[in-house]
């Protein structure tokens, strides 16, 4: 894995330099949260776990299109694409670091995200949470892996920007499901095994497009 | 026994739609040794530099580094290659140390991070080194691009007119690195729209899609109002 | 592949489709539950099971293509998604239609049908990359893993989407879970409805695969045209 944290470590430092475009991030991912909560205005307000699930899944699906593509959208400038791939560095090698650096960017949303929807909910910050944050981890990890390699394509298609969401999305559909209703699941306080299929579907699904991704990339990366 | 050649194009093609750009180029460059060539604009010298770094494939023929399809290098191979185009391969927001540290690190540069001071003395940019490349002009981005392609001390180097837009000290520089390659025993393809005289360079024209040798003079084709 | 596979291939469907529709509208025997709308189900269980192929197919094609680099595979993959989109089309439209007379609504979100629109879906996209990326020498690559990842994703997508419709009480009920044809002669009608639909992919693919080569020889042709008239160029 030589290069991996190289390249890491640069995409987060140019990020961090990027003027507080992760912050931003967040807030966008705040702001959908109201925007459902307005919209679907929760009958019994307070303890719907089906809506906070629904919301936060929905915010997720959002920020990662536009938090998962930012590493490998940062190479544009400059043919810095072009450079990476002339390095001695491997394809599947720079294919993980922009899918790792996508995963935190998106972690730090849904941080965000997952607090807020905490307290518009008025859920309890307990154990359950826990549960919330792993299946909300394998979803974002799971999308960062799909959205890394359809932005290796989008990125060299014109009026890409719409291939990405409209590839995405379905691709992502059974990543969905199982994500929303084991979150729901979760924060019901519903006993572990209630949601272990929906757990091993996000699994499956993970493991299916890290390994798409990574046999893949190489394939698809290229600078026009 | 022929020397075994470190850049070479064997019956090159390259076709964009019907348009063919490079038409069976043949070209040999061994290590020590340089190729200039000599083309007008559009004339298929930044297709043919990158065909032989491997960045597109070519339609037919073979574009080899180290023997090896250019398309197809490990990575080891890779490491010792460096190509200088129009682009500078810099990240604006990092620093002039921070690129070359990247590249140290990425190259698996030994003793990365004395060279990279080393370097950017070299190229006359020690006092800016920690200004982001954005605030750069054009020249001293050049200079920096040069650096990171010479870091990881490369056996072949492709450069894409890398006179252009460089002051006259800046082309000195460009000149004594190249002298210093040829020495090294690196290979050295330099394309460019005006000669330049260089030792241990043989000077080619890239004419429809061929390279030509010219004797002394440059053909019409190529010829440039003198001043311009 | 000749005029003639074609043609051949043209009258094969032509007599299936004929003995098809005969059994369909006459021989087969009305269902007892549902009346005369259930023969629709003849059209539509083929073109289901043609769309699946068809995206089957897309991507085995995009397999050999990234694996041999030879354009005749891209040629196919592209034929089999255009030709597989129509008759997933065909499994949507048939399926509104068969639900509004049975359960008074144009979609119901049962499993089956829920599938059957994500891979329109899937289709849609991997279509509108080819269109967007036509002008890009990429475009086959793309196209290519695109058709793989969609594939690959589909036995997520049924597993998922079933859980999804028996977990939840469905507020609409469902069709009928399985082919529960209990008459000889609806399992003989809907064996030949698959062979007449089956068929019907077969030739339209070929036509379309046919008008893809056609394109691809032409494109060569331009290739050599241009390198001729370039030599020519060096007579001067």
């Amino acid at each position: 894995m030589n290069g991996f944290a190289t390249i890491l470590v640069k995409d987060l430092r140019l990020e961090a330099r990027g003027g507080d475009s992760t912050i931003t991030l967040a807030a966008m991912s705040l702001l959908i949260l109201v925007v459902i909560v307005f919209a679907l205005d929760p009958v019994g307000g307070a303890r719907d776990a089906a809506t906070a699930a629904g919301a936060l899944w929905v915010a997720l699906i959002f920020s990662g299109m536009i938090g998962a593509t930012r590493a490998l959208v940062a190479e544009r400038r400059n043919g810095c694409t072009a450079a990476l791939l002339l390095s001695p560095v491997d394809r599947a090698t720079i294919y993980c670091a922009k899918l790792a650096a996508a995963v935190i960017f998106m972690a730090v949303a849904e941080i965000a995200t997952v607090i807020v929807m905490v307290l518009f909910f008025n859920l309890d910050f307990d154990f359950r949470l826990a549960r919330l944050a792993t299946i909300v981890a394998a979803g974002a990890l799971g999308f960062a892996a799909l959205a890394t390699l359809l932005t290796a394509i989008a990125d060299r298609v014109r009026g890409g920007d719409l291939l990405l969401p409209l590839l995405a999305v379905p691709l992502f559909v059974p990543a969905l499901i199982a994500g929303v209703r084991a979150s729901t699941a979760a924060l019901a306080g519903a006993p572990f095994m209630a949601f272990m299929q929906w757990l091993k579907i996000l699994g499956a699904f993970d493991l299916l497009f890290l390994g798409a991704g990574y046999l893949l990339f190489e394939h698809v990366i290229g600078e026009d | 026994m022929m020397e075994a050649a470190l850049v070479e194009a064997r019956c090159l093609d390259k076709i964009f739609g019907s348009s063919p750009v490079l038409r069976g180029l043949d070209l040999r460059v061994i290590g020590g040794a340089g190729a200039m060539i000599i083309g007008r604009n559009g004339a298929g010298k930044s297709t043919l530099l990158r065909t032989l770094a491997g960045l597109t494939r070519p339609s037919a023929g073979e574009a080899l580094l180290f023997g090896r399809p250019s398309t197809d290098l490990p990575s080891n191979l890779r490491a010792r290659i460096a190509l200088v185009t129009h682009q500078s391969f810099l990240y604006p927001t990092l620093s002039a140390r921070e690129n070359l540290e990247f590249v140290a690190a990425l190259y698996r540069v030994e003793d990365g991070r004395a060279d990279v001071d080393g370097w950017l003395d070299r190229v006359g940019l020690r006092a800016v080194a920690d200004e982001r490349v954005r605030t750069f002009s054009r020249g001293m981005e050049q200079r920096l691009a040069l650096a990171r392609a010479l870091l990881p001390q490369p056996d072949i180097l492709l450069m894409d007119e890398p006179f252009a837009a460089l002051d006259g000290d800046g082309v000195a520089l460009v000149i004594d690195l190249v002298r210093e390659a040829l020495a090294r025993c690196s290979a050295i393809v330099i394309a460019a729209h005006e000669p330049l005289a260089l030792d241990g360079f043989s000077f080619y024209e890239l004419v429809r899609g061929r390279l030509a040798r010219p004797v002394n003079e440059l053909s019409r084709e190529n010829l440039r109002p003198f001043g311009a | 592949m000749s005029a003639k596979t074609a043609r051949l291939m043209g009258l094969l469907t032509l007599a299936l489709m004929i003995a098809a529709l005969f059994m369909v509208f006459v021989y087969v025997p009305t269902e007892a539950d549902q009346g005369i709308v259930q023969r629709i189900f003849y059209f539509h269980v083929p073109c289901a099971w043609v769309a699946f192929a068809a995206f089957a197919l897309v991507a085995i094609a995009g397999i050999f293509y990234l694996w041999l680099g030879q354009q005749i595979w891209d040629d196919l993959a592209y034929a089999a998604a255009e030709t597989g989109m129509v008759f997933c089309t065909l499994v949507l439209i048939t399926g509104s239609i068969w639900a509004k007379p049975i359960w008074g609504a144009w979609w119901t979100w049962d499993s089956r049908l829920t599938t059957t629109l994500i891979l329109w879906l899937l289709y849609g996209g991997y279509l509108l990359l080819r269109a967007m990326a036509d002008d890009t020498s990429q475009v086959a690559r793309f196209a290519a893993v695109v058709g793989i990842i969609a594939a690959a994703d589909v036995p997520v997508i049924v597993v998922s989407v079933r859980l999804w419709r028996t977990i939840h009480p469905a507020v609409l009920v469902t069709r009928q879970g399985g082919h529960g044809l209990e008459d000889p002669r609806m399992v003989a009608t809907l064996l030949v409805s698959m062979a007449a639909f089956t068929a019907l992919f077969g030739w339209l693919l070929m036509l379309r695969f046919a008008l893809l080569r056609a394109r691809w020889r032409l494109e060569c042709a331009a290739r050599e045209l241009g390198l001729a008239a370039a030599a020519a160029g060096d007579l001067r």
